[in-house]
């Protein structure tokens, strides 16, 4: 197939100028695509809708239903959360798995709680031209409102949560429209769209005896 | 005066808030186009109807990830593309790793036109079946669909350059077709 016929198919040429083995190729091109697009599926069949319906209200009640309200309000273990900031341009400290980093803030009391113990992580980002910064992850379901703080003005964002020991992927949401990845965060998957989502580890928190 | 139908950015709002049932609106708006592809791609329209309905699943599930709610019609194409492309993959690891395909025949000559497309065209699908599915893709977005590249790097979110290479080679895998009814 010489390169004449690829770039008449592509539309870059008109068939003027194609020898006589050519076009009889591209009048060939011309009945097989003619004949492919004669086949029109038609319309969806109308089940689609109804099964794709059914099988999102039967999985809202624990996704999208409440959520996030569940999720906020979710009784959880609080351990000490060290609030540091590395002069990188955006900073994730998992709290509980480093004590040294730094000294206890203001929410470091270590609070009783159930088994299932969860830890605090610190969310940092600089971002001196945002005028909103939220973090957006599996954990809160995608949802763009974990927003972070500026309280000081100086640029640098901040969000404390709390988190399940375990992988997690996230985002940071600028402005409410502009997703990018953490530069700096230890890994990185790929979110299936072409984009990259950052993963952060969190760690089982220590026991205390 | 009939109400307008909400726009794609009001409707991924308003799902995003707490109602799954305006999820409706999107299935609605782009069942028909998604099932043309699927259909185009898989050959089959129970398959179709099956990947579609799964796509747009996953897309309520991940629905929170839209960036451009805007473009939540790109998005869901997207998606069911994807899931195109590995019911693709799929059949032809458990259908073409055992079949013999048919041998490519030359076309009887005779005025019979109609049979002669009719076995042109059963050898084309055969044919796109042996093709590598991101190279069925790109040729039934070019040649069956009919989109400009530019179109179709938008929404695949692949390179022009690549989508040339990947057509390109789909007509390459053709050839032997065009060889036998030259």
């Amino acid at each position: 197939m010489n390169d004449d016929l690829h770039a008449w198919l592509d539309g870059e040429v008109d068939g003027r100028g194609l020898d006589d083995e050519t076009r009889r190729e591209a009048e060939l091109w011309d009945r097989i695509t003619a004949s492919l697009r004669r086949d029109v599926p038609g319309p969806a069949p109308a089940w689609i809708e109804t099964r794709v319906m059914a099988e999102i209200r039967a999985k809202a009640p624990e996704g999208r239903r409440g959520g996030r309200l569940t999720w906020l309000l979710r009784p959880r273990t609080v351990r000490l959360s060290p609030l540091a900031l590395a002069g990188g341009l955006t900073l994730v400290l998992v709290a509980a798995s480093w004590p040294w980093l730094g000294l206890p803030g203001p929410w470091a009391t270590p609070t009783p709680g159930p088994a299932a113990a969860q830890v605090y992580v610190q969310f940092m980002l600089q971002a001196p031209d945002a005028r909103s910064v939220a973090v957006s992850g599996d954990f809160n379901q995608w949802a763009g409102d974990a927003v972070m703080e500026d309280a000081d003005g100086d640029g640098i964002w901040s969000l404390r949560i709390p988190m399940e020991p375990g992988l997690h992927e996230y985002m940071f949401v600028i402005d409410g429209e502009r997703w990018i990845t953490d530069p700096l965060a230890e890994r990185y998957a790929d979110d299936g769209f072409g984009n990259r989502n950052a993963v952060l580890a969190v760690p089982a928190p220590e026991r205390s005896s | 005066m009939a109400p307008s139908s909400p726009s794609d950015t009001e409707t991924v709002e308003a799902v995003l808030s707490g109602r799954p049932d305006a999820f409706a609106v999107l299935v609605r708006r782009y069942q028909d186009v998604l099932y043309a592809h699927a259909a185009r791609m898989v050959g089959s329209a129970d398959d179709a109807a099956d990947l579609v309905q799964r796509a747009f699943v996953k897309g309520f599930e991940r629905l929170a990830r839209c960036r451009e709610p805007a473009r939540v019609g790109g998005w869901l194409f997207r998606i069911l593309a994807n899931e195109c492309r590995d019911h693709l993959k799929s059949r032809r690891r458990t259908d073409l790793s055992v079949e013999v395909l048919p041998p490519l025949r030359t076309p009887d000559p005779g005025p019979d036109d109609a049979a002669r497309e009719a076995e042109l065209r059963r050898q084309v699908d055969a044919a796109l079946d042996r093709l590598d599915p991101e190279q069925r893709e790109a040729f039934v977005l070019k040649h069956v669909d009919g989109r400009p590249y530019g179109e179709m790097s938008a929404l695949l979110g692949v390179s022009v350059p690549a989508l040339k290479m990947r057509v390109h080679r789909a007509r390459e895998g053709l050839q032997t077709l065009l060889e036998a009814y030259r």
